[in-house]
């Protein structure tokens, strides 16, 4: 018996019953609709102050506060909650992997999926723009990077939580992303891309990006913003490995 | 042998595990919210094949849940071989085989086995190995190329079987492994238990049909609403069933005087006529029937049909149900 093979076998495992499931499907939609605005809009334009807020603003508010939220549920809800609806859970459970390596299993090949598709699909959006697209792909990298580490715990968390994660997944995003997100006040720090937007606005402003009204939205300093994004990713994901290793999951049988 | 939801099978039946090999169950008790799953349970299990019966809904899932470490008791504690068995130490002992239909479907029956292997922490030759090993003694080794979304129910059990043996653990917890199984396949899959349990393995196996374990089981736990209503040996348990009152339907000629002659018999509590047919009421079967026998032979009657009509597992349970309350 050795942990580390029956772990990366898990891993493994996961990562390719989650490349070959609906949710890469289910995400290649609001992908698509990105790239046919990007080329739409922007394709191989030269740089200019406007172009470049006028990109920017799409990437900040379309594609890193929806997409994003929607490629990471996809994947960060299906790597645990897939096998909790399948009622494969069982199989995992009952082999001798302690309880918090299958969800950092669950967790490690989720990760480097939703990753790849978000910076893959990313660098590609900011190639087609032109000339303000490869400006803004160095500056809104890292943003992009915290808040789908930050998404994909925290939707882990719903997966070991809730019996059908995707739906609570899919009112958080719409509500507490979409909606309060963007409420004035401090309401908004309950979003996930509130962080991220402080972080991005930051980046974007020495370029000719002019944030939101302040009485809209207050940006916390990036060092606060990044080490939010950090302690969701971190704490989501310790809580998620406490609950996981403690819970019964009765739905299996 | 006890009637009681205690129940300590004796001492000579597990002297040869030690404590190592067993499974024990001690004062037991696990609630789902209001409901009562099972009650103050106490057993020792250990190698050899011990049969759990009971009605849908007696318990017998929630009791191997509990020794599979998907569930946590309530009160009490479950331990495999002295480990808590909701922890991972406890987990590298146990095979088991659910009472679930829900496999990676994608994958073919080798796949799935070899993965489950994998799991375990095999490498990828001895999990090659074992895979084979364990497929050629469910008899599907010829079969499991199939994918396991186009298998029949009776392939899909025998993979589940597998997937439970194919890491060798000495505890082997199997939930309704028969079901959806062909005559000739179940006798393939008894033999494999038997040879199992010929092993030194302990085997706790699930069925809500009595027939079923009585063919494999050297003992046996019957439960019902929770509790272990009756436990021990196949004969001390047969004993208890003995003197149980029994429907049986005779179809015979001639039919009147088969019953003027039954009514003779003190041990029949009631004879009427139904669809042509007698229902007689009998308060001691091994006698009725030896004597039903005789009388057959004796005035040449000709018995077309003869069946009991409450010798299913609920009658049982109910008759030991009342006996213990």
């Amino acid at each position: 018996m050795n942990l580390l093979r029956a772990w990366s076998t898990l891993a493994t495992l996961s990562f390719r019953r989650l490349a070959w499931s609906t949710s890469t499907l289910m995400v290649l939609l609001p992908l698509a609709g990105c790239l046919l605005f990007v080329v739409r809009r922007h394709y191989d334009r030269p740089f200019s102050e406007d172009e470049f807020r006028d990109f920017s603003e799409f990437m900040i508010l379309v594609f890193a506060s929806f997409v994003v939220p929607i490629c990471a549920l996809a994947f960060g809800t299906a790597s645990i909650g897939g096998d909790r609806e399948d009622r494969t859970l069982v199989f995992l459970l009952v082999r001798p992997i302690p309880r918090p390596l299958v969800l950092v299993a669950k967790f490690t090949a989720t990760l480097p999926l939703v990753l790849s598709i978000v910076v893959g699909s990313y660098w590609l959006y900011c190639r087609l723009a032109g000339e303000a697209g490869q400006v803004a792909f160095s500056l809104y990298l890292p943003a992009m990077i915290l808040m789908t580490l930050a998404y994909v715990s925290l939707f882990h968390l719903f997966a070991v939580t809730f019996r059908h994660a995707t739906i609570i997944a899919l009112i958080y995003a719409l509500f507490m992303e979409v909606i309060l997100g963007n409420m004035p006040g401090i309401v908004k720090r309950v979003a996930v891309n509130y962080y991220g937007r402080s972080i991005m606005y930051a980046a974007g402003e020495p370029e000719g990006l002019k944030p939101p009204p302040a009485e809209w939205f207050e940006p916390l300093s990036v060092q606060t913003a990044a080490w939010a994004l950090a302690g969701i990713a971190v704490g989501g994901m310790m809580l998620a490995a406490v609950i996981f290793s403690r819970r019964e999951y009765r739905d299996l049988t | 042998m006890q009637r009681t939801g205690h129940v300590h099978f004796s001492d000579q039946t597990h002297r040869v595990a030690g404590s190592a090999l067993l499974l024990t169950f001690d004062g037991v008790t696990k609630f789902y919210g209001p409901v009562i799953g099972v009650n103050n349970i106490s057993c020792r299990i250990g190698p050899g094949i011990t049969g759990l019966v009971g009605a849908n809904g007696a318990g017998k899932t929630t009791l191997i849940k509990l020794a599979s470490g998907q569930l946590r008791p309530t009160d009490g504690k479950v331990r495999i071989g002295g480990r808590d068995a909701w922890s991972t130490a406890a987990k590298h002992h146990l095979g088991y085989s659910p009472d679930l239909n829900s496999f990676y479907e994608e994958m073919t029956g080798r796949q799935f086995v070899h993965t489950m292997a994998r799991l375990n922490g095999f490498s990828r030759a001895l999990a090659r190995e074992r895979t084979e090993h364990v497929l050629e003694e469910v008899g599907m080794a010829d079969r499991a190329g199939r994918t396991l979304a186009g298998c029949s129910h009776g392939m899909r059990q025998r993979i589940k079987l597998a997937q439970a043996l194919v890491h060798d653990p000495w505890l082997l917890l199997l939930d309704e492994p028969l079901g959806g199984i062909d005559p000739g396949g179940r006798r393939e899959i008894n033999e494999l238990l038997l040879r199992l349990a010929g092993q030194g393995k302990t085997i706790l196996i699930s069925s809500h049909i009595l027939i079923e374990i009585e063919q494999l089981a050297h003992s046996m736990l019957m439960m019902s609403r929770g509790r272990i209503i009756a436990s021990g040996t196949l004969a001390e348990v047969r004993d208890l069933m003995r003197y149980r009152p029994l429907v049986v339907e005779i179809a015979a000629e001639p039919a009147r005087r088969l019953a003027a002659l039954l009514t003779e018999n003190p041990d029949v509590l009631g004879v009427e006529m139904r669809d042509g047919a007698l229902v007689v009421r009998t308060r001691n079967p091994r006698v009725f029937f030896d004597r039903l026998g005789q009388l057959i032979c004796e005035h040449g009657i000709d018995v077309r049909r003869l069946q009991t009509l409450d010798a299913g597992a609920d009658a049982v349970f109910d008759y030991l149900e009342q006996g213990r309350s």
